[in-house]
């Protein structure tokens, strides 16, 4: 049998297991949220998502709260209203609010849509990570709004658990242990935590600063391995005379692509040698006099082919082995084990991500 | 969280306390993330602060006492000393912790109070009492015996009789716990005292476990033995260490000792909950309730010292007995008072009194009373007019205040309320878990606010809107009341607020 529940007045279905936020969210009916990501077991920590549930007295966070048979739910009323703006006010008084350094910031831009501003200022300053020496991630205290988002990622979907939520109260905040530079820790820098951070207080040593509208985004398939990973490469697209250049890589929002967003360190951070000046643009062959020469692909290849010839002339088929790059799709696996077989007699074929 | 998980507070502490490597030590031993276990550590005050030896209470009753020049005085010599929240020994102020030994302050020196000492002052025994502190321990298990005679159901039918409701705050009808816990399907259930008793001015339950802890084991007994739980868990307060004894076996059912290692909050069930399953004491959304999903997310009876200990008597002589030693509420009551009055105590008195009864049961006020906070520092201030008010859960309802853990202190005339009301808040503000923003940004936000109008006469325009707020959008009952020292002050106090 079908079960409803009645949302702000109209009737809606569901199935057991779902929450009122996922309920109402295919429904378009919009709740505020920050620390919830449908790939995190909900915390209700936030607070933003609050709503009122008939027949409880308190405000429940949507997010946590399973559907059930017949309830009614209102998302928007004069208390909720005052809830969010208020709950919205406190969290900028305890953030510092820069149009020049503000990046992406949910939490600025949900302020707006409420028209919140600070209550008041907080001086008493959060401990940021002492020695946190890392080449790709940097941690601004001031910023976060503990969400957790990034310690819950770290744990439930990378299963890393490099950082965690440290000290008490006011003084909470994000640490490793001992307070240790992320190298010296389990992070595998796989930048989850800031690609999931709401405010940006997780945030890449570079290309951070540039607002919204100064780039462009270019959605890709990661080459590094052969998952497929799609990315969205944010792109200055002025910079290099105009050919562009990557300021840093988006993983694409959760249960939209293969990788739910998720990316590693090397599609989300190693893309240096995109324009790098040591990059091969062409195929180079080593001449006579030992030096590498410049050549065209058909040179190249005919180039392969006298050299694979040549070792099994003197030596035997199985002289000959092949190991596809992990880099390649299974297409091109099964292209590299055809050519080994069908073409060069041979089953030493490999591929080295198979070990 | 498994069980190995609920080790890491207890390694930490034998560690040395949260010093650099020590993460990584135990995570080598436990293979638990180092990174956890450091967030577990960093979130206790007994264990992230290793080289602090003595900690000097800054509780409203302490500060009333002078403890802020026992701080200045006490430090120094190679020795180590920091403020801290309430020790629950309001009753002999200054109170100071010697490592984990409850203390006073006495003529210069820290003195370490005995288990006679940390009784207290309590009222003459009465044997029309239910849990009578001056009374002889009785370990003769007659209660127990009587209990399992009756059997379970007629016992949940004496306690709903009796009417008796949580003494630790909330308040909550006890019957229907011990129901709810027995009627789960799941067949491994657990017991939890909640002896973590931190609420400021509040110090009952370690009068309790020092003079009467023979109805503490009667009664958790009697409930493992209803609600069908072989195993007993005892949260307790790292500063009643040495009330404590170790893990014990009793009449079939395993008692397990834990020590809390310094957070408030795990005063509150769930917290204490996640504590004990070594987690950061946060607490967690309810629903579900402890008595579905509790400890290890097993059907979970968690009561305050108090609740337990008036079990033995209610069994022996009935539920009407009991109903009927309340004045205004069911059962007779244990009150902390402390503050401004002659004899600091213990007392217990049928639920309902007045404050001027109380007050007489302490041997009368110190000056002349001006206000009273009636139920612990989350109960707010109210002014002497309501002296005649009984201090019972619905009376005090109605002023917008509670009963709560009936922790009362006594101010007089030579005390300015917006100071009163700004150690409350910095309470608070110290002992928010951090969880959620609401607690966490709106303690520190009404201290700040309350310290710049006390220094610069700075307007406290946001008191409303960010205690409102608290009210609303905090998690447990912490952040829900932390406003209420300010608002209850301004509100009955206006003139000390306005320059």
């Amino acid at each position: 049998m079908t079960k409803t529940l009645n949302i702000n007045g109209s009737t809606f279905e569901f199935v057991d297991g779902e929450s009122l936020l996922e309920v109402a969210q295919r429904n378009g009916i919009g709740i505020p949220t920050l620390c919830h990501d449908p790939r995190l077991k909900a915390v209700g920590a936030c607070r933003t998502c609050l709503v009122e549930v008939e027949g409880q007295r308190r405000l429940t966070p949507a997010c946590a709260t399973l559907a059930a048979e017949g309830a009614k739910v209102t998302t928007d009323n004069a208390r909720i209203a005052r809830h969010r703006q208020l709950l919205l006010s406190m969290y900028l008084a305890d953030h510092p609010i820069g149009q020049k350094n503000r990046g992406d910031d949910e939490l600025l831009e949900m302020a707006e849509r409420f028209a919140a501003t600070p209550l008041g200022a907080l001086r008493s300053a959060r401990p940021g990570r002492s020695e946190n020496v890392n080449p790709y991630i940097k941690f601004d205290a001031e910023r976060c709004i503990l969400c957790a988002r990034c310690v819950r990622y770290c744990e439930e979907v990378e299963g890393v658990q490099a950082i965690t939520l440290a000290g008490r109260g006011s003084l909470t905040t994000i640490s490793t242990a001992d307070a240790r530079g992320l190298l010296d820790s389990s992070c595998e820098l796989c930048g989850g935590c800031v690609d999931v951070c709401p405010t940006g207080a997780m945030s890449q040593r570079a290309g951070w600063p540039l607002l919204k509208s100064d780039t462009k985004k270019v959605r890709t398939t990661c080459n590094y391995c052969g998952v497929g990973c799609q990315m969205d490469l944010v792109v200055d697209p002025d910079a290099n005379d105009g050919r562009g250049h990557i300021v840093r890589v988006d993983s694409p929002g959760p249960g939209t692509t293969t990788n739910d967003g998720n990316l590693c360190v090397k599609g989300r951070f190693g893309t240096g040698f995109v324009d790098h000046p040591d990059r091969l643009t062409v195929p180079l062959i080593r001449g006579e006099d030992g030096e590498l020469h410049e050549a065209t692909w058909e040179q190249a290849l005919d180039r392969v082919v006298k050299g694979f010839a040549a070792v099994q002339e003197a030596h035997g088929k199985d002289a000959l082995g092949f190991v596809s790059s992990s880099r390649c799709t299974v297409e091109e696996n099964y292209l590299v084990q055809k050519l080994a077989r069908a073409v060069y007699g041979t089953n030493n074929v490999h591929q080295c991500a198979a070990t | 969280m498994s069980r190995e998980e609920s080790q890491i507070p207890e390694l930490i502490r034998h560690l040395g306390g949260l010093r650099t490597g020590v993460a990584r030590a135990i995570s080598e031993q436990t293979g638990v993330a180092e990174a956890q276990i450091y967030g577990v550590g960093s979130f206790f005050h007994l264990l992230n602060a290793p080289d602090v030896k003595l900690r000097v209470c800054q509780g409203l009753s302490c500060r009333l006492a002078g403890s802020e020049n026992v701080l200045e005085s006490i430090g120094g010599n190679g020795v180590l000393a920091s403020p801290c929240s309430c020790l629950a020994l309001c009753d002999q102020p200054p109170a100071v912790l010697n490592d984990r030994t409850l203390s006073t302050w006495n003529d210069g020196e820290v003195v370490a109070l005995d288990e006679a000492a940390l009784g207290g002052a309590v009222s003459e025994s009465r044997s029309d009492m239910a849990i009578d502190l001056a009374g002889e321990p009785d370990f003769s298990n007659r209660a127990l015996n009587r209990a399992l005679e009756l059997g379970p159901q007629a016992v949940l039918d004496v306690l709903e009789a009796s009417g008796l409701q949580g003494r630790g705050g909330a308040g909550f009808p006890a019957h229907l716990k011990w129901r709810a816990v027995r009627d789960q399907a799941e067949t491994e259930r657990f017991v939890v005292l909640n002896a973590d008793e931190g609420e400021p001015g509040t110090f009952k339950d370690r009068a309790v476990l020092a003079r009467r802890p023979d109805r503490v084991v009667e009664g958790l007994t009697i409930a493992a033995r209803v609600i069908g739980a072989n195993d007993v868990t005892i949260y307790y307060r790292g500063a009643f260490e040495s009330l404590m004894d170790k893990d014990f076996e009793y009449r079939g059912v395993r008692f397990h000792l834990h020590s809390g290692h310094g957070a408030y909050i795990c005063g509150e069930e769930t917290a204490l909950l996640e504590a004990l399953e070594g987690g950061r004491g946060m607490p967690r959304l309810k629903p579900p309730f402890p008595t579905t999903k509790g400890l290890w997310s097993k059907p979970t009876l968690v009561h305050n010292v108090e609740t337990i200990a008036c079990l033995p008597e209610i069994i022996m002589r009935g539920g009407e007995w009991f109903r009927g030693l309340g004045r205004s509420e069911p059962g007779s009551k244990l009150y902390s008072i402390s503050g401004h009055v002659q004899k600091p105590g213990t007392y217990e008195l049928p639920l309902g009194v007045t404050l001027d009864e109380l007050v007489e049961e302490a041997g009368g006020y110190v000056g002349t009373l001006k206000a009273f906070s009636p139920g612990g520092a989350s109960s707010g201030f109210l002014p002497a007019s309501e002296r005649t008010r009984p201090l019972d859960a619905k009376s005090l309802a109605e002023v917008g205040s509670m009963l709560g853990s009936a922790g009362v202190v006594v101010l007089n005339e030579t005390v300015k309320m917006p100071w009163a009301a700004l150690h409350q808040l910095r309470f608070f503000a110290e002992e928010s878990c951090g969880q959620c923003a609401p607690c966490r940004i709106g303690t520190r936000l009404l201290a700040e606010q309350l310290t710049q109008h006390l220094s610069s006469g700075a307007p406290l325009d946001a008191v409303d809107d960010v205690a409102w707020e608290m009210g609303e959008g905090s998690i447990c009952g912490l952040g829900q009341t932390a406003a209420l020292p300010l608002t209850s002050a301004m509100k009955y106090f206006p003139e000390e607020f306005s320059r």
